[in-house]
């Protein structure tokens, strides 16, 4: 839909979170389908405030007339950075891939680097918050683990993305094993970066480089029957909504419609009757938070229908807050004020749970509530993982 | 250990809204597995947060019988509003947030314009009065805080005053996320010590926090002595979204599924039911099925009804029939403020069994302002309807699944 949609009901500045916080955003109605009326092409942006949007989506999924307002932000985002000279935080978080290939090689340096008052100090010179402990690399990262594993008629491809594979492959280990024990062919082709981080950065021809290159490996598996499996919520909203949306790829549409979220694809298997689990006892209190990401892929929570049937579990599903790091956002000084303020609002929401585990999707998320709670932080599937062993 | 599998859900609910929610909520009380589809968030989170439940009359629920005998209200009965509004009183208490007010009696609260408006069930925060014009008040708002003009009020009350606090943030959702923070809350606890107010209630514009709001009204009434209420303001208004989260999360704690933000695309049906319905995306389309459907998508500004210039009306989920008063432009009454205008007349014609008539399908149930007949604004009625509409169909729904 487009910005003449919009009747400025107010309901998307109800659930941005950056207008909560901070006042210098005028929230999604008027950076979005307000200032569009006078956004023209061929004239320069002046709204350098488009860029305190952390792209959650929350607008566009609160819509009851389904303006694509989010869209319409980043487009005036990637307009302005165009524009502008780049700041070299949105040079590096554009290329978070290429960071994290050149990192995990010499992971133990890198990270120790990372600690020290020096590393610190110079990443903060070039704009980089040094707030949240900055993510730890792996030499053994997920590209380099065993690529096919299990056997069976159902096969998949895990795009793994970034996170996974560079600062929690042993995380990914545990979703692809856990896929390959239902009788799956699970299988993790070369892939690189899904693209968002370069969206997010103002980057549209880096995300479309990204994007081209993965829909080329994962049609050619799509055209064997595999099915595209993701865990990441962020690299999810990429493959099913950006590569045939905004950045519209070649086959873009095909890999959007194989592609599923893992724990959706359990319950479909589970449906289909393929898989029948018999579920163990975790006994535990957990609080969900759901990613903005999940919440706009517009699939539910299929996580949490899946704990609904784990014996002794008792879990709490949060949907109302961003944890505010949004990807590279909250890794930017000049962010680092609003991220944090975000970031205590969805931990106030967890801990007043007083549950023995933080749940969420994503890896963002993960860091930013993790810290701020001090909660053990787990993933969906390290839980239902733990209740099929 | 018994082996799972995954069926559809008992019930499908189609529309997030206050009767979708409602009746989502009373079908998991029964044990129902139930999953929600809300294309964007309702029109309840623009309001005021009370429950109308008829206007224009002292009893609400004894004068329903005034009705015409077609409005949905009649079909239902008083004891069944009268349930649904309890079971409502009951979730929000669950949730922290407390009504008040009784259906058999109406309530007037006051208006940012001073004006008082009639409502039936009133969120604690806000304060039901009967002597609007002479009560003692204080009226604090905020610098910077649009559309709440405290002038209204006062000249309107001759007992009334006011002040206007610059606290550093200058909407409605800054200040309840601010007032949430133990420093902020302070602050303003001194600025109100400050004022130098005998007996005068303090009135203060619906800002008081999203998560927790009666905490917050409890400290500062402890911490100033004074008593202190909240006036509704126009949207982003608080206490709309205190009622919509509120609801959502109780769903979500009774184990409820909600996709959000999408359309529906398409609808399965096999002979006389329905199976399943798709919701769209640039993707592979979701699909969720169930045993029961309920549509509760609302009236034309949320979508459930849309009217073409050759005044016909579509029904935008199963293209069930519409019953439509009249020609295009006869709509409309001549005097735009006059309600009762024909078009309000327009929605779904139900059986008893609040499933659509002149159909076959047996399994799709309808409530809400989507109904023919319910003419929300001229009997002031929307959420009070929405709400017992919601409860009466979810009671069809779980009789139907037995």
């Amino acid at each position: 839909m487009m910005f003449e949609h919009c009747i400025r009901c107010n309901i998307c500045t109800e659930n941005c979170p950056v207008f909560r916080v901070n006042k210098k955003f005028p929230g999604p109605k008027q950076a979005g389908p307000d200032a569009q009326r006078f956004r023209m092409d061929g004239e320069e942006s002046v709204d350098s405030w488009v860029e305190l949007c952390l792209q959650c989506k929350r607008c566009e999924v609160s819509c009851p007339y389904g303006v694509n307002v989010s869209e319409i932000i980043l487009k005036a985002q990637i307009k302005y950075r165009q524009e502008h000279k780049k700041p070299l935080t949105s040079f590096i978080f554009a290329n978070t891939y290429y960071m994290g290939l050149i990192n995990s090689q010499f992971a133990p340096l890198v990270n120790r680097v990372g600690q020290t008052g020096a590393g610190k100090t110079v990443a903060h010179a070039i704009g980089i918050s040094t707030k949240l402990p900055l993510p730890q690399y792996h030499v053994l990262t997920l590209s380099r683990s065993r690529s096919k594993v299990g056997k069976g008629e159902r096969k998949v491809v895990f795009f793994y993305g970034c996170y996974l594979n560079f600062n929690r492959p042993d995380l990914g280990r545990t979703i692809r094993d856990m896929l390959a024990r239902m009788g799956i062919e699970v299988v993790l082709p070369n892939q690189v970066c899904c693209g968002l981080p370069a969206l997010g950065n103002g980057d549209i021809d880096t995300a479309r480089r990204f994007a081209t290159k993965n829909t080329t490996i994962l049609s050619g598996y799509i055209d064997r029957g595999y099915s595209v499996v993701y865990a990441c919520t962020s690299c999810g909203l990429a493959l099913t909504r950006d590569y045939p949306g905004i950045l519209d790829v070649p086959n873009g549409k095909k890999v959007a419609e194989n592609t599923y979220n893992v724990h959706e694809y359990i319950l479909k298997l589970m449906e289909e009757g393929y898989w029948e689990p018999e579920f163990g006892q975790v006994n535990m209190k957990i609080a969900y938070h759901i990613p903005c990401h999940l919440k706009a892929i517009g699939i539910g929570y299929p996580a949490a229908r899946l704990f609904s049937m784990i014996p002794g579990l008792e879990y709490h599903v949060l949907d109302d807050n961003c944890c505010g790091l949004a990807g590279s956002y909250g890794f930017k000084t000049k962010n680092e004020e609003t991220a944090t303020e975000l970031g205590s609002i969805a931990s106030a929401s967890i801990l007043s749970l007083e549950p023995d585990a933080l749940v969420t999707d994503c890896g963002a998320c993960k860091m930013q509530l993790g810290h701020l709670t001090g909660l053990k932080t787990l993933d969906p599937a390290e839980v239902i993982s733990a209740s099929l062993k | 250990m018994e082996k799972m599998k995954v069926d559809g859900y008992d019930a499908v609910i189609i529309g997030g809204g206050l009767s979708g929610l409602m009746a989502s909520i009373w079908l998991t009380t029964k044990g129902r597995h139930v999953a929600v589809v809300s294309k964007g968030d309702p029109m309840c989170c623009l309001s005021t947060g009370c429950i109308d439940v008829l206007g224009h009359t002292d009893s609400p629920l004894k004068d329903i019988r005034k009705l015409p005998s077609s409005h949905p209200y009649r079909m239902i009965g008083q004891d069944t509003i009268k349930e649904a509004l309890a079971f409502f009183k009951e979730v929000m208490e669950g949730i922290g947030l407390h009504y008040t007010g009784d259906p058999s009696r109406n309530a007037e609260i006051l208006t940012p314009v001073g004006t008082p408006k009639t409502t039936c069930l009133v969120p604690s925060t806000m304060r039901i009065m009967s002597n609007l014009e002479d009560e003692y008040l204080h009226v604090v708002s905020f610098k910077g805080l649009k559309d709440f003009y405290p002038s209204y009020i006062i000249s309107r009350n001759k007992n009334a005053n006011f002040s206007i606090f610059d606290m550093g943030v200058y909407n409605t959702m800054g200040l309840a996320h601010a007032f949430e923070e133990k420093a902020f809350l302070g602050r303003f606890i001194r600025r109100i010590r400050e004022l130098e107010i005998s007996d005068a209630r303090i009135a203060v514009p619906a800002v008081l926090g999203l998560r927790s709001p009666e905490r917050i009204m409890e400290e500062i009434r402890l911490e100033t002595e004074k008593d202190i209420f909240e006036i509704p303001t126009l949207p982003p208004s608080i206490p709309g979204l205190r009622l919509f989260r509120g609801l959502k999360q109780a769903l979500l704690e009774k184990g409820g599924q909600i996709y959000w933000g999408k359309e529906i695309a398409s609808v399965e049906k096999t002979g006389n039911k329905v199976e399943a319905i798709t919701l769209a995306g640039e993707g592979k389309p979701t699909r969720v099925h169930g045993k029961t459907f309920l549509l509760s998508t609302g009236s034309f500004i949320s979508g459930g009804l849309y009217a073409t210039r050759e005044s016909k009306a579509y029904e935008t989920v199963f293209d069930l029939p519409v019953y439509m008063p009249d020609k295009r432009h006869k709509w409309f009454n001549d005097d735009f403020f006059k309600t009762g205008h024909p078009i309000e007349r327009a929605g779904i014609l139900v059986r008893e069994s609040f499933r659509p008539k002149d159909n076959d399908i047996d399994n799709l149930f309808v409530s809400g302002s989507i109904l023919a007949f319910s003419e929300i604004m001229k009997y002031q009625c929307g959420h009070g309807l929405a709400i017992s509409t919601g409860v009466a169909a979810a009671k069809q729904m779980d009789g139907f699944l037995k």
